[in-house]
């Protein structure tokens, strides 16, 4: 069965197009203008995966409040923010309401087909006990591949989709350099230079609330990030 | 020749000048009325003696040469006055008889009746030099000649009073003589001759002089006090204006500070009230137009993403070939866009990372040392030198920042180095960064506008997008460190030297 992706976005066009492309793409879509019949469709039955733009109809930060409402829903349900917003404020906000994972507006489809299935499979992969395991271990850090989990000093550290993509290109190759454009390769974002710094920065945090003495990413001004064994 | 507000003031002052001309003209003219008041006492003083003398059988026994004696004394002592000198003389102009002294017993010196009299008096040494002051040590002899043939003795003979003025022998006196005849019925028996000199009056005048001189003084030096104090206070407010002005506005253009308008209500509070209007509104628009790139870009998103969105449909429909090529087109000029959108979107984002970034202390050299390496890569045209100090140059800020500041100075002067020589980068202990490509010059106007938001140099037809943004980060960056980003010709005219100076964290 097809699986049920919701779009809420106030603008006519985009929400019938992204509509369209996720459903030539397989999924079965259904999309809400604004906040009010976006829940009350989602109170009835909750979609798999939600695509949720902060701005709504008449409410600037409509998107955040629903993200809160689904969210305690569902603590399951993986949630993607599709914005034109790219402060950091914004970012870190949206992450803070439990999305997955935050995506601007010029990220393009295949970016976000990315995401939309690497969620999936991680939430069917949750669902289910693991029959295989793929697993990479650099020292401290442990990365489940197949749910995009990361650890680190058996600790588990909670990373959105983008930095664990992030985390796993710099710490595959550890003492090689990563330049913007390979992380952003990897992670499937087209960002510009400081956002990347500020991922990494975000990164460095998450791992630090688990291990204060965390220094594993290096900084190599010019050039990108290396991972420290 | 240039003349401060102060000088200006100073010689509209000399208005005053013809205040002490016109004293002195008013005093001479009521010296020559004096004179004439004297004239006429003289005369009927004159005329009162020879009445006194009319008929009198006394004048029978006055003989030239002897003195006047009995009745004839008494009668002529009753007749004088003190400075006034009597004498009388028979038909052969014969020195009948003289009594009274021109000479004034004892100059009496009045007590100051008022402070501009006390001034004056205290003034006195100067105005000395400029009035001749009467003096009663002149020669008061009567020679001969003065008797017989004297103008006014030869018309009394003859019947009619006369009168002259004549300097004393010495010249130090001028003496005012009247005469008249002494009638003896139809016959003129003599002429009594009434002398007096000019010093009460000239006395009287210079006194006055005097006060004109004292007061004329007094207003020059209190109106030029006055006028110079209040030019001193409107030079002092233009200047302070002027100088509020220029501070408020640095050699980029951009508004400091706000000048405080005055709220006083003349000309000049009005000057400093639209000033302070005037940069307010340049303030509002620089702002205005820091903000556009953001708001620009953020407005763009919805309707690009409107149109990537519909070509992402399009790829996926069968199209027929001809169509295909229009979709490729426009999907390259959607890169362009987002090209443009997210420069934009940088020079915002890192508007807001400078107002919230954490500074830090890091040695520059080693931030410069990676980013040059790594521009090898980046630049494979463009050969880069890099020249360090020996010791650490520890800066106060945020390293990603200065790294990304010189990404964007080193990207500059690589699309603008044109001859085979490296683009040189340098930094000294003092912490001062100077990038410096050779190639084109950077037109003389816009060296002092080249760091702000949406200005650029570039020629027009460069393949990729350039809005100008680049150099705005590298000022935002620069100040974010505490320091200051400047361009420059190279003093040999062989390029440009961009120079960023951060002050050192002790």
């Amino acid at each position: 069965m097809a699986k049920i992706v919701a779009v809420v976005e106030d603008d006519p066009a985009i929400r019938a197009n992204y509509a369209d492309l996720l459903k030539k793409h397989g999924y079965q879509v259904s999309a809400f203008a604004d906040r009010g019949s976006a829940l009350a469709a989602f109170r009835s039955r909750l979609p798999d995966l939600a695509l949720l733009d902060i701005g709504l109809a008449g409410e600037p930060d409509g998107g955040f409040a629903l993200c809160r409402e689904l969210r305690a829903l569902s603590a399951a349900l993986p949630i993607i923010f599709l914005t034109a917003r790219d402060s950091d404020f914004d970012v870190i906000s949206g992450l803070r309401m439990g999305a997955d994972d935050y995506l601007t507006k010029d990220a393009g489809i295949p970016h976000l087909l990315a995401r939309i299935s690497a969620l999936f499979r991680r939430a069917d992969l949750l669902r289910e006990p693991p029959l295989e395991e793929e697993i990479l271990e650099r020292g401290e850090l442990s990365l489940d591949m197949k749910r995009f989990v990361a650890s680190w000093k058996s600790k588990p550290v909670d990373l959105t989709l983008t930095e664990f993509w992030l985390v796993h290109c710099v710490a595959r190759f550890p003492g090689h350099v990563k330049n913007r454009e390979q992380l952003m390769k990897e992670a499937h974002i087209v960002v510009d230079d400081s956002t990347i710094t500020s991922h990494v920065k975000r990164i460095r945090r998450k791992f630090q609330a688990v291990d204060p003495a965390f220094a594993a990413i290096d900084t190599v001004y010019g050039l990108g990030y290396r991972w420290n064994t | 020749m240039r003349f401060g507000l102060r000088a200006k003031v100073a010689l509209v002052a000399l208005v005053l000048a013809p205040i002490p001309w016109l004293g002195y003209r008013y005093v001479k003219d009521m010296e020559a009325v004096l004179r004439e008041g004297q004239e006429q006492a003289l005369v009927a003083t004159a005329r009162a003696v020879a009445t006194a003398l009319h008929d009198r059988p006394e004048l029978a026994d006055l003989r030239p040469g002897v003195a006047a004696g009995g009745e004839m004394e008494r009668i002529l002592k009753s007749l004088g006055r003190a400075d006034l000198r009597i004498w009388i003389v028979d038909r052969q102009e014969r020195l009948l008889a003289i009594t009274g002294d021109l000479r004034k017993k004892a100059p009496e010196e009045r007590p100051p009746a008022d402070a501009l009299e006390v001034f004056a008096r205290w003034l006195r040494p100067v105005t000395e030099l400029l009035l001749e002051r009467p003096t009663e040590d002149f020669d008061d002899a009567l020679p001969e000649s003065q008797i017989s043939g004297a103008g006014e003795v030869r018309a009394a003979l003859q019947g009619m009073a006369g009168r002259r003025w004549r300097s004393s022998t010495d010249s130090r006196a001028v003496i005012l003589s009247a005469a008249h005849p002494i009638w003896s019925g139809d016959e003129v028996l003599g002429a009594v001759v009434v002398e007096e000199t000019t010093n009460a009056i000239r006395s009287l005048s210079d006194r006055t002089l005097e006060k004109v001189v004292a007061v004329t003084l007094l207003v020059f030096a209190i109106g030029a006090l006055v006028l110079l104090a209040f030019a001193s206070r409107l030079s002092l407010r233009l200047t302070r204006l002027r100088d509020e002005a220029e501070q408020a506005i640095d050699s980029q253009g951009r508004v400091k500070k706000l000048l405080a308008a005055s709220s006083s209500g003349d000309e000049l509070g009005d000057l400093s009230r639209s000033f302070s209007t005037a940069l307010e509104r340049l303030a509002q628009y620089n702002a205005y137009l820091e903000k556009l790139g953001g708001r620009l870009s953020h407005e763009l998103r919805t309707p690009v993403t409107v149109v990537r969105s519909s070509l992402e449909n399009l790829k996926m429909t069968p199209l027929p070939d001809e169509a295909r090529v229009y979709t490729e087109r426009a999907a390259e000029g959607l890169a362009r866009l987002d090209a443009i959108l997210t420069r934009m979107s940088e020079a915002t984002r890192l508007e807001a990372v400078v107002r919230e970034a954490e500074r830090e202390r890091f040695d520059a050299r080693e931030v410069l040392r990676g980013c040059v390496a790594g521009y090898a890569s980046i630049f494979p045209l463009v050969r880069f030198s890099l020249s360090l100090p020996e010791s650490p140059v520890m800066l106060r800020g945020a390293p990603d920042l200065y790294a990304q500041m010189l990404d964007k100075l080193a990207a500059n002067a690589a699309d603008f180095s044109q001859r085979d020589e490296p683009v040189r980068i340098r930094l000294d202990e003092k912490g001062t960064l100077t990038v410096s490509n050779s190639g084109a010059l950077l037109p003389a106007e816009m060296t002092g506008r080249l760091f702000e938001s949406m200005v650029s140099v570039r020629p027009e037809g460069a393949n990729e997008p350039h809005l100008g943004l680049g150099l705005y980060m590298v000022r935002l960056i620069a100040q974010f460190h505490g320091g200051e980003a400047r361009a420059a010709n190279r003093e040999d005219a062989s390029g440009v030297v961009m120079r960023v100076d951060c002050p050192v964290s002790s």
